[in-house]
């Protein structure tokens, strides 16, 4: 087993933190794909979403300092930052030039073609979205989603259950935990 | 719908939202963190160019004031009772509303009303303010349920009151008065602050209650030198507000 592999994150956090690009590169490369999903989410724009991630990502860099070090912080941290990304995006996005939408109009589905539920998701705002996405799609353990909300735990499983039965009244607490 | 269920649809929902992220978009990171901050971001440009915008928006409402208004007095060309220029010690009455009832000038040495107006049985007094302006140092004396029946002004050569009653002479700083009074009001029901206003202003140097019992409130007032004075029975709160001329 080489010593790359070895390493351990908060080494490479450590380097990255002194302004090595690379191991930058290899902390965030894993949480793209995440901060990706959660952007779309909230934007319910791919493109938009792309653009958040990039943009919280060259945040992530300039302020990884913020860290102090804490690699288990890491994943949070940096959706915490794409979030606020896109909230930055919806605000600015009534005065911005509209751009043509670089992704292909075929590959979405149509309204006719979408469920209950997803209609009931369209129409939740962006921040109640964004819990559900946390808990149910990225699937992120409570304390992770209270650190990505800047909330308490309590307050995060409170933000996830009110969300949820915005979706499905009929929810109960266990259902959703 | 079960849990799992409910979990499966919502999971299938967000991928319809999601779908997946374009095969460059590690890239474009990469090279967008390569980049120094200044090629990246013109943003600062915008918020100057935003700022001096709002500076010369700013510059020009204050020259050009469009909201500005004529005053309107009622009684004369006299200065709206309004006045803002700066008080020196409690704040002045605020604006608006037009006098009911006012002097077109300041007049001296003779008495005002009594004016008699409808109102409540009995207007409680809520504030009494002093405060002194280019020209004239001010009383005001606001109710808080409606307008006094009576207002009268009285002018005297000294600065001593009797109080009522007690009938215990006092004499305020000055040596000229005013005798406020007021018919109608009360100021021990809604009123808790200062019965004697030792000012310090050139003019209106002492304003001190004399009288409040059965339904009668007196105020003395202190001047120095002349007793030239104007009064405005005001609305918007009910106010009685009294200026007396300092000639500066």
């Amino acid at each position: 087993m080489s010593a790359a592999v070895m390493e351990q994150p908060s080494q490479i956090l450590a380097r990255a933190a002194q302004g090595d690009q690379d191991s930058f590169s290899e902390l965030i490369e894993p949480l793209l794909d995440p901060a990706y999903r959660l952007a779309a989410v909230m934007l319910a724009d791919r493109g938009a979403a792309e653009d958040a991630v990039q943009e919280g990502s060259v945040k992530a860099w300039r302020k990884l300092g913020q860290l102090r070090g804490d690699a288990t912080s890491l994943r949070p941290w940096f959706l915490s930052i794409v979030a606020n990304e896109c909230r930055m995006a919806r605000r600015t996005r009534w005065w911005s030039v509209i751009k043509v939408a670089d992704v292909d109009a075929q590959d979405r589905p149509q309204p006719e073609s979408y469920s209950d539920l997803h209609r009931a998701l369209l129409r939740l705002s962006p921040d109640d979205r964004l819990p559900l996405v946390l808990h149910f799609y990225l699937d992120l353990p409570l304390d992770e989603v209270a650190r990505a909300l800047r909330v308490s735990p309590s307050a995060a499983k409170s933000r996830i259950y009110r969300s949820a039965k915005r979706l499905r009244a009929d929810l109960t607490m266990e259902e959703v935990f | 719908m079960s849990n799992e269920n409910f979990r499966r649809e919502l999971n299938r929902a967000f991928d319809g939202m999601a779908g997946r992220p374009s095969p460059t978009l590690s890239s474009r990171i990469r090279s967008a963190i390569a980049q120094p901050p200044a090629a990246r971001s013109h943003y600062w440009i915008a918020a100057a160019a935003a700022c001096v915008i709002a500076v010369l928006i700013v510059g020009v409402l204050f020259v050009s004031n469009p909201l500005r208004r004529p005053t309107s007095n009622v009684g004369g060309p006299v200065p709206s009772p309004s006045a803002s220029a700066s008080p020196l010690a409690s704040p002045s009455p605020s604006p608006s509303a037009s006098p009911t009832q006012s002097t077109a000038a300041f007049q001296c040495g003779t008495a005002y009303g009594p004016i008699t107006q409808s109102g409540p049985a009995v207007a409680y007094i809520s504030d009494v303010r002093t405060g002194t302006h280019p020209g004239y140092d001010r009383i005001t004396i606001t109710f808080s349920n409606g307008a006094p029946t009576s207002v009268e002004v009285k002018t005297q050569t000294n600065a001593t009151f009797t109080k009522d009653p007690s009938g215990q002479a006092v004499t305020l700083r000055g040596d000229a008065g005013l005798l406020l009074t007021i018919r109608g009001a009360d100021e021990h029901t809604s009123y808790t602050g200062s019965t004697d206003f030792k000012t310090g202003y050139t003019k209106l140097q002492e304003a001190q209650q004399v009288q409040d019992f059965e339904g009668v409130v007196q105020w003395g007032i202190g001047l120095s030198g002349n007793t030239c004075y104007r009064v405005y029975l005001l609305t918007g709160p009910d106010r009685v507000v009294i200026d007396a001329e300092t000639g500066t």
